[in-house]
C-alpha cells in the first residue's frame, strides 16, 4: 500500500483514475472496511492536503461547508447551531465525539450510508463535486441517484430555511448513542397561511438507501396545518420507504419507526392511545428497614476511601499484563479455525516457519502433556488436532519479531479442512440424528430435581401462567481483551502472566497441557482489566506458554477485539420454560421448569451454570410441588461459560416475571404476592439444605415498598411519545462454588522487611476493588492503618491458595483471612516489639504506623513497623497464615449453596411509542450482603452490575447463525453507552447480621445484576401490559404490543 | 521492503520525527514503537474511546488515525496530560470519586473529559454525558464517572474563583 498526496483536485482525480485507489479524507471508515474484509487498495489518495476544502462560509441564502470540514467543526459552528438546528441535531447523532473530530462532511456524504444524509436531504442540500469532465453542483437527492465514483466532493451547500418551518430529526439505532443506524428520518415542512406550503421528508443512514419520500410529501403539501391527516401520512411514509432486513432489525420495523418518528416529530401525536394498565401497586405506607443506608460518597464520611490503584489507572501509569514491553520480546498470534465444524486433514506450517522474523510456529504436535483443558471436564484442545468445533478454535500459534510479521505468518499456515455439518441449535443438537460435536454425543449435562407432586399442584390451581424465557449470549466485554506475556526464568521456571481469575487453577491446567510439574510454572493474573467470569477459564495461556517454552524468549500476545469476540467465552444462551400455579390467594402450588442451555463447542463451566440456574429455580419462594429439568447441549456455536450471575440472573428473569403475572391474575399487589410466598428465615433451603443465618428477604420487601420510585410519574409522558412504568424483582444469589466442588480458601499476613504489612491473597484484582477491600479488612482486624497494608495478589509465586475470584466469594475470603490471621500476627509483632522495647507485650498495641502503648490516648508511636522490621532477620519477620474451605452446606445430591445475599431491584422505564425501545429512567437497588468491607467498591459492584444487567436486558446479544457470529466487534455488539445509563441510580445496603452469624461479609459481585432484567420486564409490563419473554427485549414486538393496546 | 513515510509531529510537547509504514496506526505507533501504553487498544475500530488522544486539543481515536495522517499535528497522549494543570484537577477528582474500576478505559475518559472541561468550565451533566458518548466503560455503569466529572467541574471552579485576599 502507498499513500499519495495530491496537491490539487485535478491531481487527485488523476490518481484515482490510475485504479485500485481510495480517497482518504478523515479516514474513519478505513478500519471498519478492512475489518469487514474489504480489500486494501494499492493506493490511498490523501486529499487532506488540498487547500480550500475546509471551512464554513455564507453562500447565497445558506452555508457552504467545505468537504474536508470535520463533523466536529460543523457541530461547534455557531451559525450552524443557530441557523441549521436540524443539521446540528443530525451531527450530534452521528458517531461519537472523538470520531466526529476526524470524520468529514464530504466523507459522510460520499459513502452514501452516512447518518447526515436524511437531514441534508430534508434541508435540500446541494453537492459540489469535480470529476475529469468538470465541476458540477447537483441537489443531493439527484446526486444520490448518480452512479457513484470518479469524482471528488468539494463542498455541501445547505440553504437556511426561513423561520416558519417545523422540523424533526431522529436516528433510530440499536442503543441510545454512538450506534449503527437502523434508520434515520428527517423532515421539514413550511407552513404559510395555515397550510403546508412545502414539505421535505427523507430517510437514510446505514443500510437504508437515502431517499426523499416524494409521495408522502405530496400528500402533505396544501393540507391545512393543523388538520393534517396524520394516519394517512403515516401509512404513506410506511408504504414508500425502501428498507432492508438484517440480522438486527426487520425492514418492517425500519419503515414503521421512521414513519412514527416523522409523524410524531412534525406534530402528529399519537395521544389517542391509552395503554392498558395491569395491577398498579397500591400506595403503601411503608418505612425502609431500620439500618438501611443509601451508599453515596457524601454520606459515607470516613468510610469513603480512594482505591489505591485508582490514580495510577487514571493517569495511564498502571501497567496491565498486556502492557509489558521489553527489548527482544516476541509478539504472538493465534490461528483460529474460522470455520464452525470441520475435520482437520493436515496442518502445514513450513511456509510460516520459513518467513524471516518468525521465531516459532506451534501446533498440537508441540503439546507434551494432555491436549485438553476445561475447569469441569477437559474437553477443549489447547491446539486442535483432529477437528475444529467452533470458529474461534485455536489451531496454531506463531511468535515473531513484530505483530506485522506474526500476522503474515498466520496467513502462511496451510490447514486443510473437511467441513462437517454445523450444529447451531441446542434443541436440534439433542435430536438423535444430529451431527455429534463430541464423540460421546451432544448432551453434555442433564439435571433434574423433583419434590412433591406437580400434577396434584397444577390440578388444584386457581391460576396458571406459562412462558418460555429466552436469554442472550451476552459477551463479557471486558475492556482489556484476553492477553499477557510469558517468559522462562534462568532456573527454567515458566512464567505466564495473563489476565485471569484463579492463578493456581490456571497453573494446574497449564501443567496438564504442557506436561510440566506445577512447581515449574508461575502464573501471574493481576491486575486484570475486567473479567466478569470471562477470564475464569484458560484463554491465551496455553499458546503463550508453548511459544515461550519453544523460543526461550519473552513473548507477548493479546487478542484484538475481533478475535476476542470470535474466540472468547460468552454467557450460555438459555431457554427457560416455566409453568407456575397458585391458588386463589396467590399461594404458589406448583412449578415446572425446563431449561435448555447452549454450551457451545466446549463445556467450560456450562454444567455448573446450568446447575446454579436450577438451584435458583424457585427464587426465594416456597413451592411445595416442583419439578425441574435442565439440559446442556454441545453445539458449534461459540464457547460459553462463567458470567456474573452464573445462571441465577437468567432464572430470576423467569421467576420474577411469573410472580408479577400471577399477581395480575389474582388481582394482588406485586409486593403482597411475594410476601405471601417468601421463604421464612430458619427454614431449610430450596434443595433441603442448611442455609446461613441473616436472611433479609422480608427487609428487602419492606425496602421495596418504601422506595420513592413508586411516587414518580407513570403512564404516558408529557409529549405522548413514551409510556412510563415501574417494576420490581427480588434478588437472591448464592455465594461460593457450592457443596460439591472443592472450594479452598486462605491467605496470610506478614510484616515485610520494609515495614509494610503484607497481605497475601491468591485472589485477583480485576477492577472490583480487591486491593481496597484487603486494606479495609486487614486494617480493621489488625488495628494498623490502611496505608500500612500492602496487598500481594494474583501471583502463584508470591501469594497462597485463596481459591477463585469468582462466585461472589472473594469478599468473604478477604474478611475471613484477615479475621483469622490478624490476632496471630498481632501477637507475634507485639512479642518482637516488646523484646525490642524491653516491655511486656500486654502493655503494647498495634496502631496505624506501628506500635503504641496500650490504652494510651496520645497515639504516640513507640516503634514504627519499619523500625521493627529493620532490626529483624528475614526468618524472624512475623507471619501468620490460614486456610479453610469456603462454607459448605450439608446437601450433596446436587450442588447447593449455604450463604446467600439478598436484594430487590426496582426500575422505572419509558417505552417509546415511536420505536418500541425501552429507556431505564431510574434504577434502584436494595441489597443485604452483610457488613460492607469497602463502601465505594461495594457501590461500584452494584452500580456496574446494574448497567451490565441493563445491557443483558435491552441491547446485548452476540447472535449466531450457522455457527458464525453476526457481530464482529463493538460496532454492532451493543454494550450500554453512557447515554444508556439510567437518569438516576440509587444503591442501598442493609449491613447487619443475626446474632451468632459466623460468616461476616457476603459477596456483592453478582448481586448488582441479579434482578435487573425482571425489574425492567415488570416495569415494561406495567407500562404496556406485555411481558417481554426474550432478552434483549424485541423493540418491534413491543411496538406492536403498544399498537395493539391502542 | 515496505516503503515508509516520513512524519514529523509534536508528541507530548516534544518535536518528534519518524518513518512509518503506510498501514501503521497511531495507536500502534504509540504502544508498539514508542512504548507509550497509556492509550489502550480495546476495539481497534473507533468504537470504545480507550485509545483517545488529543490532537490540537481535541479528542480523537488513535486507532482510526493512520500514523501518516499525524504529520504536523500536536499530539497529547494520556501520558502528556501530566503537563496540564487542568488534567491534574480532573484526575484527582476522578480518583477521589473512585470513578473507575478495572481502569482500562480511564485514560480515554480522562482525555475526553479534559478536552471538554478546558473548553467548557461550567459543563453540566447533559454536556458531560454528550462528551463521553464515545467512551465505553464496562465496569462502572458510568454514574461514578459522571459524579467524578461533576466534582472536577466544581474543583475547576474553586480554582478559578477569585481567591480571598488577606491584608
Amino acid at each position: 500500500m502507498q499513500v499519495l498526496r495530491p496537491a490539487s483536485i485535478a491531481d487527485a482525480l488523476a490518481m484515482l483514475a490510475g485504479g485500485d485507489a481510495r480517497l482518504v479524507a478523515g479516514g474513519t471508515a478505513l478500519q471498519l472496511e478492512w475489518a469487514k474484509g474489504l480489500p486494501k487498495p494499492r493506493s490511498l489518495v490523501d486529499i487532506g492536503q488540498i487547500g480550500g476544502l475546509k471551512g464554513i462560509v455564507p453562500a447565497g441564502n445558506g452555508l457552504r461547508i467545505g468537504a474536508l470540514t470535520t463533523l466536529g467543526a460543523v457541530e461547534r459552528d455557531a451559525t450552524v447551531r443557530e441557523e441549521l438546528p436540524l443539521l446540528a441535531a443530525a451531527l450530534r447523532a452521528t458517531a461519537g465525539p472523538a470520531v466526529r473530530n476526524l470524520a468529514t462532511v464530504g466523507g459522510n456524504v460520499a459513502g452514501r450510508t452516512g447518518c447526515l444524509l436524511p437531514a441534508l436531504l430534508a434541508l435540500d442540500a446541494r453537492v459540489e463535486s469535480s470529476s475529469v469532465v468538470g465541476r458540477r453542483t447537483l441537489p443531493l437527492s439527484e446526486w444520490l441517484r448518480q452512479e457513484p465514483g470518479g469524482e471528488i466532493i468539494e463542498a455541501i451547500t445547505v440553504p437556511v430555511p426561513d423561520a416558519h418551518v417545523r422540523w424533526t430529526h431522529r436516528k433510530i439505532g440499536l442503543r441510545a448513542a454512538f450506534t449503527p443506524s437502523v434508520i434515520g428520518a428527517a423532515g421539514m415542512i413550511e407552513i404559510v397561511d395555515g397550510r403546508v406550503a412545502a414539505a421535505r421528508l427523507a430517510v437514510g443512514g446505514g443500510m437504508v438507501t437515502p431517499a426523499r419520500l416524494g409521495g408522502a410529501e405530496a400528500l402533505l403539501v396544501g393540507q391545512p396545518f393543523p388538520g393534517v391527516d396524520w394516519n394517512a401520512l403515516r401509512a404513506a411514509i410506511e408504504g414508500e420507504i425502501v428498507a432492508p432486513d438484517d440480522a438486527f432489525r426487520s425492514a418492517r420495523y425500519r419503515r414503521k419507526v421512521a414513519a412514527n418518528a416523522l409523524v410524531h416529530g412534525l406534530g402528529g401525536d399519537k395521544t389517542d392511545a391509552q395503554p392498558s394498565r395491569p395491577s398498579a401497586p397500591a400506595a403503601r405506607p411503608a418505612t425502609p428497614p431500620a439500618g438501611e443506608i443509601r451508599l453515596t460518597r457524601s454520606t459515607a464520611g470516613e468510610r469513603w476511601h480512594i482505591r489505591p490503584d485508582g490514580p495510577a489507572k487514571i493517569e495511564g501509569k498502571l501497567r496491565y499484563l498486556t502492557d509489558h514491553r521489553q527489548p527482544g520480546m516476541l509478539v504472538g498470534r493465534i490461528l483460529r479455525a474460522a470455520i464452525p465444524h470441520a475435520r482437520i486433514h493436515s496442518i502445514d506450517t513450513s511456509a510460516a516457519e520459513a518467513l524471516p522474523g518468525v521465531a516459532a510456529v506451534v501446533t498440537y504436535r508441540d503439546i507434551a502433556g494432555s491436549n485438553a483443558f476445561g475447569i469441569v471436564v477437559q474437553d477443549q484442545p489447547a491446539l486442535c488436532f483432529d477437528k475444529v468445533r467452533y470458529v474461534g478454535d485455536a489451531v496454531a500459534a506463531v511468535a515473531a519479531v513484530d505483530a506485522e510479521t506474526a500476522e503474515r505468518a498466520l496467513g502462511l499456515i496451510q490447514v486443510r479442512y473437511g467441513p462437517l455439518p454445523v450444529v447451531s441449535d441446542p434443541e436440534q443438537a439433542l435430536s438423535p440424528d444430529a451431527e455429534p460435536v463430541h464423540a460421546a454425543g451432544n448432551l453434555q449435562t442433564s439435571l433434574g430435581f423433583e419434590r412433591g407432586d406437580i400434577a396434584e399442584g397444577f390440578a388444584r390451581a386457581a391460576h396458571v401462567v406459562e412462558a418460555v424465557y429466552e436469554t442472550p449470549r451476552q459477551m463479557h466485554g471486558f475492556m482489556e481483551t484476553e492477553g499477557g506475556h510469558a517468559f522462562v526464568d534462568t532456573d527454567g521456571t515458566l512464567n505466564v502472566c495473563a489476565g485471569g481469575q484463579y492463578g493456581l487453577r490456571d497453573r494446574l491446567q497449564l501443567s496438564r497441557v504442557l506436561g510440566l510439574p506445577e512447581e515449574k510454572i508461575r502464573v501471574v493474573t493481576s491486575p486484570t482489566g475486567g473479567a466478569f467470569g470471562g477470564k475464569d477459564e484458560l484463554t491465551v495461556q496455553p499458546a503463550l506458554a508453548l511459544l515461550a517454552l519453544r523460543t526461550g524468549r519473552p513473548v507477548r500476545l493479546q487478542l484484538d477485539r475481533a478475535e476476542s469476540v470470535l474466540a472468547g467465552a460468552k454467557r450460555n444462551a438459555m431457554k427457560i420454560r416455566m409453568r407456575t400455579a397458585c391458588d386463589a390467594d396467590g399461594l404458589l402450588l406448583a412449578q415446572q421448569v425446563d431449561v435448555i442451555s447452549d454450551a457451545g463447542a466446549y463445556a467450560s463451566l456450562g454444567p455448573a451454570v446450568l446447575e446454579t440456574a436450577l438451584e435458583h429455580a424457585c427464587g426465594p419462594y416456597v413451592v411445595r410441588n416442583v419439578r425441574t429439568s435442565g439440559r446442556l447441549a454441545y453445539t458449534n456455536n461459540g464457547v460459553c461459560g462463567a458470567f456474573r450471575g452464573f445462571g441465577a440472573n437468567q432464572m430470576a428473569y423467569a421467576v420474577e416475571c411469573q410472580m408479577d403475572r400471577l399477581a395480575a391474575e389474582c388481582g394482588l399487589d406485586v409486593l403482597e404476592i411475594r410476601r405471601r410466598n417468601m421463604r421464612k428465615p430458619g427454614t431449610r433451603g430450596y434443595l433441603g439444605q442448611v442455609v446461613a443465618l441473616s436472611e433479609r428477604l422480608e427487609e428487602m420487601l419492606e425496602a421495596a415498598a418504601a422506595d420513592p420510585i413508586w411516587q414518580k410519574p407513570r403512564g404516558p409522558s408529557d409529549d405522548g411519545s413514551e409510556i412510563v412504568g415501574t417494576g420490581m424483582a427480588m434478588n437472591y444469589q448464592g455465594n461460593g462454588l457450592g457443596s460439591l466442588p472443592p472450594d479452598p480458601a486462605g491467605g496470610a499476613l506478614r510484616l515485610a522487611a520494609d515495614g509494610a504489612i503484607e497481605a497475601l491473597y491468591g485472589l485477583d484484582e480485576m477492577g472490583q476493588g480487591l486491593l481496597t477491600s484487603i486494606r479495609s479488612a486487614v486494617a480493621a482486624a489488625l488495628g494498623c492503618g490502611r496505608d500500612d497494608v500492602r496487598p500481594v495478589t494474583g501471583d502463584t509465586g508470591r501469594a497462597p491458595e485463596s481459591g477463585s475470584t469468582t462466585a461472589s466469594r472473594g469478599t468473604f475470603v478477604v474478611w475471613k483471612v484477615a479475621a483469622e490471621t490478624a490476632p496471630a500476627l498481632a501477637e507475634r509483632i507485639l512479642a518482637r516489639a516488646a523484646q525490642r522495647l524491653g516491655r511486656e507485650p500486654a502493655t503494647l498495641a498495634i496502631a496505624p504506623g506501628g506500635i503504641v502503648e496500650r490504652h494510651s490516648n496520645s497515639g504516640e508511636l513507640l516503634l514504627s513497623f519499619a523500625a521493627l522490621a529493620e532490626g529483624l532477620d528475614p526468618e524472624e519477620l512475623p507471619f501468620a497464615a490460614t486456610s479453610f474451605e469456603f462454607p459448605k452446606s450439608d446437601y450433596f445430591e446436587g450442588n447447593a449453596r449455604m450463604i446467600f445475599a439478598f436484594g430487590v431491584a426496582l426500575a422505572r422505564v419509558a417505552v417509546s411509542r415511536i420505536t418500541g425501545q425501552v429507556r431505564v429512567l431510574d434504577l434502584s437497588q436494595h441489597t443485604a450482603a452483610g457488613p460492607i468491607l469497602d463502601l465505594a467498591a461495594y457501590l461500584g459492584q452494584i452500580e456496574g452490575g446494574g448497567l451490565q444487567g441493563v445491557g443483558f436486558t435491552l441491547t446485548e446479544h452476540a447472535a449466531m447463525q450457522d455457527g458464525r457470529y453476526l457481530t464482529a466487534n463493538l460496532d454492532s455488539y451493543m454494550m450500554p453507552s453512557i447515554a444508556d445509563a439510567p437518569e438516576s441510580v440509587a444503591i442501598y445496603a442493609l449491613e447487619d447480621l443475626d446474632a451468632g452469624d459466623p460468616f461476616g461479609p457476603r459477596g456483592a459481585g453478582e448481586l448488582g445484576i441479579g434482578a435487573v432484567t425482571p425489574a425492567i420486564a415488570n416495569a415494561v409490563a406495567d407500562a404496556t401490559g406485555v411481558w417481554p419473554h426474550a432478552a434483549p427485549f424485541d423493540a418491534e414486538r413491543l411496538l406492536d404490543a403498544l399498537g395493539a393496546a391502542a | 521492503m515496505i516503503e515508509t513515510i516520513a512524519v514529523a509531529f509534536r508528541l507530548n510537547g516534544a518535536d518528534t520525527a519518524m518513518q512509518v509504514p503506510p498501514e501503521m496506526r497511531l495507536v500502534d505507533m504509540l504502544r508498539e514503537r514508542l512504548g507509550l501504553t497509556a492509550a489502550k487498544k480495546a476495539c481497534g475500530i473507533g468504537r470504545c474511546g480507550a485509545c483517545a488522544v488529543l490532537i490540537d486539543g481535541r479528542p480523537v481515536n488513535a486507532c482510526l488515525l493512520m500514523a501518516w495522517q499525524i504529520d504536523g499535528a500536536d499530539i497529547l497522549t494520556p501520558e502528556g496530560l501530566d503537563a496540564l494543570p487542568e488534567a491534574a484537577i480532573i484526575r484527582s477528582a476522578l480518583a477521589e470519586e473512585n470513578a473507575f474500576q478495572c481502569g482500562y478505559c480511564a485514560p480515554g475518559f480522562t482525555i475526553a473529559l479534559t478536552a471538554l472541561l478546558r473548553e467548557h468550565l461550567e459543563a453540566d451533566e447533559p454536556a458531560i454525558r454528550a462528551a463521553l458518548e464515545g467512551n465505553i466503560c464496562r465496569c462502572t455503569g458510568y454514574h461514578s464517572i459522571i459524579r467524578g466529572a461533576l466534582a472536577a467541574v466544581r474543583a475547576m471552579a474553586d480554582r478559578s474563583a477569585p481567591q480571598p485576599t488577606h491584608g
